[in-house]
């Protein structure tokens, strides 16, 4: 149930079999992606790939003592560019490996092209997703639906990417789907018709229970992408932006150039993966405590590392150090970046009232904070303009709902148009009409005294008392208590034993917050083993993104290139 | 991923991993490493690990701190299982995710195609052959025109108005040719023509790889290609209008193309890049590499923790092998950066590409396994390190042996006990005896290495001594009868008492100590008998030529209780090795029990075996008799039962370091070492008894000594005695 291993697996698959000698490994743009987030560079070329091209690039050199390994979407252009290539080899042998199933028709014109018989191996090898932590997956596309239903281009895309997860998993699973989407159905049924048609291929070694794909609708859940975020990794993706394990630091200021752009991979950076759940504070801290321990060997220098400017210097100081830890540079880089935005934005106060409105009831004071903090200077348009969303979305049909007045205030910030639009674009993409359960008030006595219970004890931490409403699905359905009415299977079968292998896949993408609850379900839940992924892995702004692009409001069709430029940063 | 489309910058050469110094060669990166580095490297690895634990810690509390449902989760790391769930980085290793080949579809597929291209191919270049067998330049090209005609059908000139290739309509201008290899028609300007070189070599390489012999035809044809300005003048006018191309043969451009791909692949046959060459050798040294490398740390690692299991010199050598391969990695590596950087054209950038990563991952290996690569020690620190590891060793075997010991001395303790019943309670002596025999056999079989090896050195030494003692024995012999005599009819009334006649000495020595004390004695007798045996190990173990003395170093040492006891004890170790194997070890370790021992309670239950020690003991014992320590001892007035146990052994092994010569140095001196030492040390009771013991003891050797008529020896052991009775004074002007 590891997908990064499962990705990783298939890699290494395509090399072995390839044999000693020179290698270049030749890609689409999408292959480049998956194959990026499992191998790092040098693990690559110690298995003697040294070069990596793209399928499409003109400017490829004839190296006939290169092997050439190609992993390709099966695409009509792929396909063509392949047969190009074979008609004229640039390399003296190729071993074709397609992440997707492939037509027969199509394997046919590229037989028929390689008459210098180049070709050694065609296979598929299901490595159609991108494998982002061992229990997260995402497929990178942004902007699913039109409207509520689905784009087709990216229906078929995310079947593709969601049947070739399971194959690569070897899972063959029942599917139970959120009755109040229609996208969730819609792709619950073409999962099933690929399952059906490609049957031989899902023949897998039967488990007792068997696995289960729960498909469900960002729609249900539209707070999660609109919080600040206080875990390493989900903090890092809010505040800066994770690209397939890529960070954009170019527009941090009086940034070195090897640091414009750093890689965060929890497979090759061993303080990433203690530390990515971690929360900010912890991380600061063990840097700190890194730096410190190194800084008592030396004992010339006696300055104290008391702020994360000073750490910094540090570490420029002492190329040593640097290279010793490597990767900790980059990290300190990435913190103090993080601090530095944290402070700028007024983001402890902005979060502490987020998350009132997202775990708390009292009207009232959510509405006097949030008017606050639209009147300080130092929040931002964005910043104000998710508060706003995530009032209008709790409080919707609240009876003494002041939304009108919040959007003047908005106004009178001089929060720019395209943001106030976007609320009420996010209330008609998430809000209580479209959503099939209750996001705010819990049903069942048991979460009433759960959450009665929490109110005693006082919170542990306000900033991440927020619990996505993912947790909670999960959690019924591990204990089998999931409803029928809402999460009904499709087929006519269900599953009587509770769920063991449970893949959780979200139309519209997941979030880090939610990639965490998944992460600490599995780890404290014996015998469950819980895989999350998503049409994409949202933060706030690429969800906003998401939303306009549904292009759920229609006043707002114009401005539809909001947000895209600078927002999160500003 | 450090980004897969661009490496980013690389940094050459050899790079200590740590400060970034570029270091010229690796022996210099070696060196530096070793020097800067050693003791680093290590804070840095522990550093990290403390990172990581730290990390770790902060991450439990982390998950305590989040929400309800997570508090009793991560009080530890993620191995644990305590509640359930699994780490997704731990989950189990998994198969391979599905697959699907389509190569056999696509063979087929491929076959019914190639088998075409193949077929065309082959009909070119037999045609080719055909064009260039005869000796074109010297026939007429009427002829030549007739034979190619004969080769390949032309296609009528009425057939084809256009050339359709380029589409013009052909005229007189336009003339049309024609494909001597197909028969198609084209004009002049789609018209491509194939040299008599380029054919024979298509044609010899198909015959070459259909091994067939070369047609002798050929080789002229190609020599002789140049001789055409004879030719034209006989050529005929259309020849001439053919521009005199008789030694080219025309084909059309689809023609062409075939024979140039077939050209192609031709070339790549036999044409292997010097890139290839010297990647071949790269990845031949890395395989030596892979293959000696881990050699090497293991005799590294041997040697560097004192074992001798590989020579220096040898691990020295393949050092040196393995530097050598890193110094050609290197070498093979730069070479292959800098190919082609000084050609005209410059190599595409992706050559260039290729080479850097080369290169790149040469020095990441180099660089990888160059520093897992230890030093070796120098002779000398190799000397030093076999010394701690042998001692390391012998300590080893001592505390095994003392394992063993431990358990041996268990048995004895029990065996001890059921003697002791067997003395109190004779009625019982019966049964128990059965049991005795039993535990004894057990005895006997856990010592039986140990008698092995206790015997070699016994038998060694005891031979020595024996041939010094002979004559000394014969002296005494007489002397001693009577006092024996004496023993043995005191013995033998004790044991008459009891049915274990045939068992060894021990369980006859309650009753000799029986007179003595209760039972309790017998106890604190055999756990000291216990201590000694560990010690006793340690004597013999020890290297030292002489093991009889190491009880007398013991001895003359600080006198606590377990230690005073411990000469007693190897003296009846000895004695009972005598005893259990009385059959193969009797003269051999017999001869070493009398020389370092002879408890007086020994002799009567020896039965055969006993004999030398018949012999021996009483003059041990006519010593003491003299002196009249063990008779003397329990009744004097010792503050405890333990001390006098104690004191018994001292007066024995005050002898058996020098069996042979009881009157000389050795002996002589003990009791003086003894003195010095322990005066200052210790309690005063104690070393008052020994004082006057010795002393005693003494007193009893210059008896001897007069009766042997030794007058010098007399007068040193006065002295000595002397010298023992102002300690004892001194003592007691202290304690009071």
């Amino acid at each position: 149930m590891n997908v990064v291993f499962a990705v990783k697996q298939y890699i290494s698959k395509m090399i072995e079999d390839s044999g000693p000698g020179m290698k270049v490994l030749l890609m689409d743009k999408e292959t480049t992606g998956i194959v990026s987030m499992v191998y790092t560079q040098s693990e690559i070329l110690q298995k003697e790939v040294y070069l990596f091209e793209r399928i499409d690039s003109q400017n490829r050199e004839i190296m006939k003592h290169l092997k050439a390994i190609c992993f390709l979407r099966p695409t009509k252009e792929n396909v063509d560019y392949l047969i190009q290539e074979l008609r004229r080899p640039k390399y003296s042998i190729y071993f074709i490996y397609f992440s997707n199933v492939i037509s027969k028709s199509d394997v046919k014109s590229l037989a028929e092209a390689d008459e210098q018989e180049v070709v050694a191996e065609v296979q598929e090898f299901y490595g159609d997703y991108i494998a982002v932590n061992p229990h997260l997956f995402s497929l990178n596309i942004l902007g699913c639906c039109q409207g509520r239903n689905w784009d087709p281009v990216q229906l078929s895309r995310t079947t593709q990417g969601l049947t070739a997860l399971l194959l690569s998993l070897k899972k063959c699973p029942m599917i139970r789907y959120q009755l109040s989407s229609e996208a969730a159905k819609r792709l619950a049924e073409c999962v099933k018709q690929v399952i059906t048609k490609e049957y031989e291929l899902f023949e897998f070694r039967r488990t007792e229970v068997p696995p289960l794909l729960l498909i469900l609708d960002r729609c249900d859940d539209a707070i999660t992408p609109l919080l600040n975020q206080w875990t390493y990794q989900a903090m890092v993706h809010e505040l800066l932006g994770i690209n397939n394990n890529r960070i954009d630091l170019s527009r941090v200021p009086g940034i070195s150039k090897d640091l414009r752009e750093v890689v965060l991979s929890a497979e090759n950076d061993e303080f990433y993966a203690n530390n990515m759940y971690l929360n900010f504070a912890e991380i600061g801290s063990n840097i700190k405590n890194l730096m410190e321990d190194f800084q008592k060997k030396k004992p010339k220098e006696q300055q104290k590392l008391e702020s994360i400017a000073d750490m910094k210097a540090f570490v420029e100081n002492y190329p040593q150090f640097k290279k010793m830890s490597g990767t900790v540079s980059k990290h300190v880089t990435v913190v103090g970046e993080l601090s530095r935005l944290v402070s700028e934005r007024n983001l402890l106060e902005v979060s502490e009232v987020e998350q009132e409105l997202a775990c708390q009831n009292d009207h009232s004071s959510a509405l006097q904070n949030v008017k606050r903090l639209l009147q300080n200077p130092k929040v931002t348009e964005f910043d104000a303009a998710r508060l706003v969303m995530l009032y209008a979305l709790h409080y919707e049909r609240h009876s003494s709902n002041s939304l009108p007045g919040l959007m003047m205030d908005l106004r009178n910030k001089g929060v720019s148009e395209k943001y106030r639009k976007l609320v009420s674009a996010v209330v008609e993409y998430g809000g209580k009409r479209v959503r099939g359960s209750d996001l705010f008030s819990p049903k069942d006595a048991v979460a009433i005294t759960k959450q009665f219970l929490k109110g005693l004890k006082g919170v542990e931490n306000v900033y991440t008392q927020h619990q996505p409403f993912l947790h909670e699905t999960l959690d019924h359905l591990i204990k089998g208590k999931l409803k029928e009415n809402l999460y009904p299977y499709l087929g006519p079968s269900t599953l009587r034993d509770r769920p063991q292998d449970i893949i959780v896949f979200i139309i519209g993408g997941a979030t880090y917050e939610e990639a965490l609850t998944v992460y600490n379900l599995n780890r404290t839940t014996p015998g469950v083993r819980i895989v999350l992924g998503g049409t994409t892995v949202h933060n706030t702004k690429s969800f906003l993104e998401e939303v306009l692009a549904s292009g759920l409001h229609s006043r707002s069709k114009e401005s539809s290139q909001v947000t895209s430029r600078s927002a999160s940063r500003r | 991923m450090a980004s897969l489309d661009d490496p980013g910058e690389v940094r050459e050469g050899f790079l200590c991993p740590l400060c970034l110094k570029n270091l010229q060669s690796f022996y210099q990166l070696q060196s530096h490493y070793e020097e800067e580095h050693s003791g680093e490297d290590r804070d840095v690895k522990g550093q990290i690990k403390s990172l990581v634990q730290k990390a770790k810690k902060a991450k439990n509390r982390l998950l305590k701190r989040e929400g309800d449902d997570r508090v009793e989760s991560g009080t530890q790391g993620y191995e644990s299982f305590s509640y359930g769930g699994v780490d997704p980085y731990m989950w189990e290793p998994q198969e391979l995710g599905a697959v699907r080949s389509h190569l056999s579809d696509f063979k087929k597929h491929r076959a019914a195609r190639i088998d075409h291209y193949v077929v065309e191919v082959n009909k070119l270049i037999i045609r080719l052959e055909k064009l260039t067998a005869f000796d074109r330049t010297n026939t007429e090209s009427a002829k030549i025109r007739a034979i190619e005609k004969s080769v390949v059908p032309w296609v009528n000139d009425q057939d084809v108005p256009f050339c359709p290739d380029c589409g013009n309509k052909f005229s007189i201008r336009t003339r049309r040719h024609h494909c001597r290899l197909c028969g198609s028609i084209m004009c002049k300007k789609c018209m491509e023509l194939i040299s008599l070189p380029f054919a024979n070599k298509l044609t010899s390489a198909s015959k070459d790889s259909l091994s067939t012999h070369t047609s002798p035809s050929q080789s002229p044809n190609s020599v002789h290609g140049s001789r055409r300005g004879s030719i034209s003048s006989v050529s005929s006018v259309s020849s001439v209008l053919d521009e005199k191309d008789d030694d080219r043969i025309r084909c059309c451009t689809h023609c062409k193309d075939t024979l140039l791909k077939r050209e192609q692949q031709i070339d790549e046959k036999e044409h292997t890049p010097d890139i290839v060459k010297l990647y071949e050798k790269l990845r031949l040294c890395m395989e030596k590499v892979d293959q000696k490398a881990p050699e090497y740390i293991k005799m590294a690692a041997s040697l560097n923790a004192g074992e001798t299991t590989y020579s220096l010199e040898h691990a020295g050598d393949l050092r040196v092998e393995v530097q050598k391969v890193y110094e050609l990695i290197d070498a093979l590596s730069k070479k292959i950066l800098t190919l082609g950087l000084n050609q005209d054209p410059p190599p595409h950038p992706n050559t260039l590409r290729l080479q850097k990563m080369i290169r790149y991952s040469a020095t990441l290996f180099v660089q990888e396994k160059l520093l897992g690569l230890m030093s070796l020690p120098t002779r000398e620190q190799f000397e030093e390190l076999k010394k701690k590891r042998k001692q390391e060793m012998e300590r080893k075997r001592i505390l095994e042996r003392q394992a063993v010991l431990e358990s041996q001395r268990r048995l004895e303790e029990r065996r001890s006990d059921l003697a002791s019943h067997a003395a109190n309670g004779e009625a019982k002596a019966a049964g128990r005896t059965d049991e005795v025999r039993t535990l004894q056999e057990n005895l006997r079989q856990l010592q039986d290495e140990y008698d092995q090896q206790q015997t070699e050195k016994a038998i060694e030494l005891s031979r020595r001594q024996a041939e010094e003692e002979d004559l000394q024995r014969e002296q005494l012999q007489m002397l001693c009868e009577r006092e024996w005599e004496r023993e043995r009819e005191q013995f033998r009334a004790a044991s008459l008492h009891t049915r274990t006649r045939s068992l060894d000495f021990r369980e006859i020595r309650p009753f000799q100590l029986e007179p003595g004390r209760e039972p309790r004695t017998h106890l604190a007798c055999a756990l000291d008998l216990g201590f000694s045996s560990i010690q006793s190990s340690t004597a013999v173990e020890t290297p030292s030529p002489l093991s009889a003395l190491e009880p007398v170093r013991v001895w003359s040492g600080p006198p606590a209780l377990g230690q005073e006891s411990f000469p007693q004890n190897t003296v009846l170790q000895q004695n009972e090795l005598a005893s259990l194997n009385p059959f193969d070890e009797e003269d051999a370790s017999s001869p070493t029990a009398e020389g370092t021992s002879s408890p007086p309670a020994a002799e009567p239950s020896f039965g055969p075996s006993a004999r030398s020690l018949k012999e021996y003991n009483p003059f041990e014992e006519e010593e003491e008799a003299v002196a009249g320590n063990p008779f003397t001892n329990p009744d004097s007035p010792a503050p405890n039962p333990f001390d006098e146990e104690d004191e018994h052994p001292h007066q024995r092994p005050s002898s058996p370091p020098v069996p042979g010569n009881p009157f000389e140095g050795a002996t002589c001196t003990n009791p003086f070492e003894m003195d010095s030492d322990s005066g200052p040390e210790g309690e005063e009771p104690i070393e008052e008894e020994l004082l006057l013991q010795q002393i005693d003891n003494i007193k009893a050797y210059i008896f001897d000594a007069k009766q042997c008529g030794r007058l010098d020896e007399v007068e040193v052991l006065t002295e000595n005695l002397r010298e023992l009775k102002r300690t004892l004074a001194k003592q007691k002007g202290g304690t009071d």
